[in-house]
């Protein structure tokens, strides 16, 4: 018996697979109510019948991505027992609150986002917006409270072992506010709210280089961008708070991240081929000649993968970084002319920061996970003792994989169409029915 | 506490059953009736509810999880085959449903095929956690997985005839009538002769029955809204009594009296708000747009 090393490697990649594309759907589907919501109040102040046209249209593309993401999300319940069951069977109990806690936050989701999108005309303009609140409100505590569980896998508190290896003296609570919580649910709900800002300003961006300039591809463009710029700045505080917690909570992580192979004194920053002496040193104890740990200073088997978690962190904070630069570009030309930047440079880097920024949520995610490696519970309890032990799972993991990408390929064609139509409508058209 | 947990659990696997599985069914009918404007009334029968009616599944997962860990570590890792085949029905038919919306004239082809394949696959592990089956090609799973496409596409059935009567017109109404009436003999046929074979030993099996037959004469006699009572209870109670035959060992498995009391405030807590809403929900798509 016992799992081969492929099916293991297969179980790994469908749960990378599998999560890695929810991710993005469920970053979007958190933020593109609260978006609608915006246009739909700018419309039913001011009866700019441009806001009424992106609120219909927002509320249509969420309710496709809002159904992807529902399912792609159960998937992933599935998954937590037919791939991990020995993780589940030793700490579900620990940390299913938590997720008993999303059960309850995703249902309110669901049942608002149905009165939502079908209520138009059903409810007045007043009571409908508000039934799109419970929908923002829910998609956001179901996102704290499953990243609740990841930050738990991180810094696992709330439960004893015992001699035989079972789990005792458990404490649900003290297990859900562990103390990685605050950074990671910030971390990574501030990251999907900017993935959605970029990713759907990104549409409109290839719109208006097309040379569709009216006033609805602008607001379009204008409304999600600056939510996104807005956030990428808070991002980066953010993120420099997260980086530090890991340093001193998770230090292995840490060393793997900034690919510190020998414990010094100094440690020099290594950007891509380049290497700052002692400036890791002083960005991290504010101290140039300070100590930080290696990966020398643990056994190889405790160690995660080498590069990748490094390769996968640069990525990330790169790409942070080009969006507040991109987001410094706009408020300068904000500031001096009340515009957007005149040069289409600026579109085609703000259609280029819509792939980008899904690009540094996937590298962020993969730089946390794979750091975590060998660990599923941290410290506690090894990926592989966890995997499922049943032959067959490379053959999963095919299935999956093709599945998945028919999946990708259908949503992006189904809403490029939702889009396409869009620019095709004759224009001012106030009145579409969303559930013709 | 043990009791009221596991209690929850099979309330939550009815409600999916009922609510979840008329959908997988309203897809065997979509494939059916092949009719643009049929078809065009289901989805909008099912359009608002259909994601909160698969919440309970989630709901049911979790809770199993977090109450019975390792009961749940031990089906999924058992069952990892159906189990996945049915996940990956759920993404196609929910994606399929949520693409039409946009594309009306395609994925037709998926959708129904998920709906059979994913209460299939659910019906068939369930039908081996209840007789002990240790594969779920066995025939007892296998039987189970048929006998619950059957009940999923007897309830949509019966349940559209109200749907199609409200959005369509009578015509539309009986034909659903003609394809509840047909459905419900065919699963009551299956359904009892198997309890007895299994060695299902309940007065469910009665129940089961006599809800079966009351929602025959209902059906025949266009009682439309008082047979989605009748029809329910028939199907539930088979489930019931599948659960009934289960040997599971679950006091031994349950999760620690902090957990247990935890999850059930918090389900408390979110029924408070939760139960209203899903009410408005199911009431506010009952009634006639009112003219602008």
């Amino acid at each position: 018996m016992g799992s081969s090393v492929d099916d293991f490697v297969a179980a790994r990649s469908q749960m990378a697979l599998t999560l890695g594309f929810h991710i993005i759907l469920a970053s979007i589907s958190v933020g593109l109510p609260a978006l609608t919501l915006l246009a739909e109040w700018r419309a039913h102040r001011t009866g700019d019948p441009v806001y009424r046209r992106l609120a219909r249209r927002w509320a249509k593309a969420a309710g496709v991505l809002f159904a992807v993401g529902a399912v792609s999300g159960t998937v992933l319940s599935f998954e937590m027992g037919t791939l991990w069951p020995h993780f589940m069977a030793t700490y579900g109990q620990v940390f299913g609150v938590a997720f008993a806690m999303e059960g309850i936050a995703f249902f309110i989701e669901a049942i608002f986002i149905g009165i939502y999108l079908y209520g138009w005309d059903r409810l007045s303009p007043r009571v409908h917006m508000l039934t799109g609140l419970p929908v923002v409100v829910g998609g956001l505590a179901s996102t704290f409270f499953v990243v609740t569980v990841n930050s738990w896998m991180n810094q696992p508190r709330g439960f004893k072992l015992d001699a035989s290896g079972h789990v005792t003296d458990v404490h649900p609570l003290a297990a859900m506010f562990n103390p990685a919580t605050p950074t990671e649910a910030t971390h990574l709900i501030l990251a999907s709210l900017m993935v959605c800002g970029f990713t759907v300003a990104a549409v409109y961006a290839v719109a208006l280089l097309r040379g569709r300039r009216d006033r609805y591809h602008r607001l379009g463009f204008g409304i999600p961008f600056t939510f996104g710029a807005v956030l990428a700045p808070i991002q980066v505080v953010v993120g420099d708070w997260a980086s530090r917690f890991v340093a001193s909570h998770q230090p292995v992580k840490f060393a793997a991240m900034e690919d510190i192979t020998h414990t010094a004194n100094g440690v020099p920053l290594k950007l891509g081929g380049i290497e700052l002496p002692d400036v890791l040193s002083l960005m991290v104890k504010f101290n140039p000649h300070a100590r930080i740990r290696g990966l020398d200073a643990w056994p190889s088997s405790d160690e995660p993968p080498a590069g990748i978690p490094h390769i996968s962190f640069d990525l990330m904070v790169g790409i942070g970084t080009g969006l507040v630069l991109l987001g410094g570009w706009a408020l300068w030309a904000w500031w001096r002319h009340r515009d957007l930047p005149r040069s289409p440079w600026f579109l085609r880097a703000a259609a280029l920061a819509g792939v980008g920024v899904v690009i540094a949520m996937e590298a962020g995610w993969t730089t946390t996970e794979v750091g975590r490696q060998p660990w599923i519970v941290y410290g506690v309890m090894r990926t592989s003792a966890a995997v499922n032990r049943g032959s067959g799972m490379t053959l999963g993991v095919v299935g999956v994989l093709v599945v998945y990408g028919v999946l990708a390929v259908a949503t992006v064609t189904v809403l490029l169409r939702l889009a396409r139509n869009d620019s095709t409508e004759t224009y001012p058209q106030p009145v579409e029915k969303v559930d013709a | 506490m043990t009791e009221i947990a596991l209690g929850l659990i099979l309330l939550g696997l009815s409600a999916y059953l009922l609510f979840g599985g008329a959908d997988f069914g309203a897809g065997v009918w979509h494939a059916v009736v092949r009719g643009r404007r049929e078809r065009a009334m289901i989805e909008h029968a099912m359009g608002p509810l259909w994601e909160a009616n698969h919440v309970w599944l989630i709901f049911v997962m979790v809770l199993t999880w977090t109450v019975f860990p390792g009961v749940f570590a031990d089906i999924a890792g058992r069952f990892w085959v159906p189990l996945s085949f049915a996940a990956l029905g759920i993404v196609a038919r929910g994606s399929a449903l949520a693409f039409r919306k946009v594309v009306p004239d395609r994925y037709a082809v998926t959708f129904a095929t998920a709906s059979l394949l994913t209460p299939f696959c659910l019906g068939a592990v369930a039908g081996a956690v209840a007789t002990g089956a240790s594969s779920w090609l066995a025939l007892a799973p296998i039987y189970a997985g048929l006998l619950t496409v059957g009940l999923c596409a007897y309830l949509a059935a019966a349940y559209l005839t109200w749907d199609a009567g409200r959005l369509s017109g009578p015509a539309l109404a009986s034909r659903f009538r003609s394809y509840a009436l047909a459905t419900g003999a065919i699963v009551g046929a299956l359904a009892l002769p198997g309890a007895i074979v299994f060695g299902v030993r309940s007065p469910l099996i009665g129940l089961s029955a006599a809800a079966g037959l009351v929602s025959l004469v209902l059906l025949w006699r266009r009682r439309y809204l008082a047979v989605r009572v009748s029809a329910a209870l028939a199907t539930g109670a088979v489930l019931w009594g599948a659960a009934a035959l289960s040997r599971l060992d679950l006091t031994h498995q349950a999760a620690a009296p902090a957990v247990l009391r935890l999850v059930l405030i918090v389900l408390a807590a979110g029924g408070v708000i939760l139960l209203p809403s899903l009410v408005w929900l199911y009431l506010l798509f009952q009634r006639p747009v009112p003219p602008s």
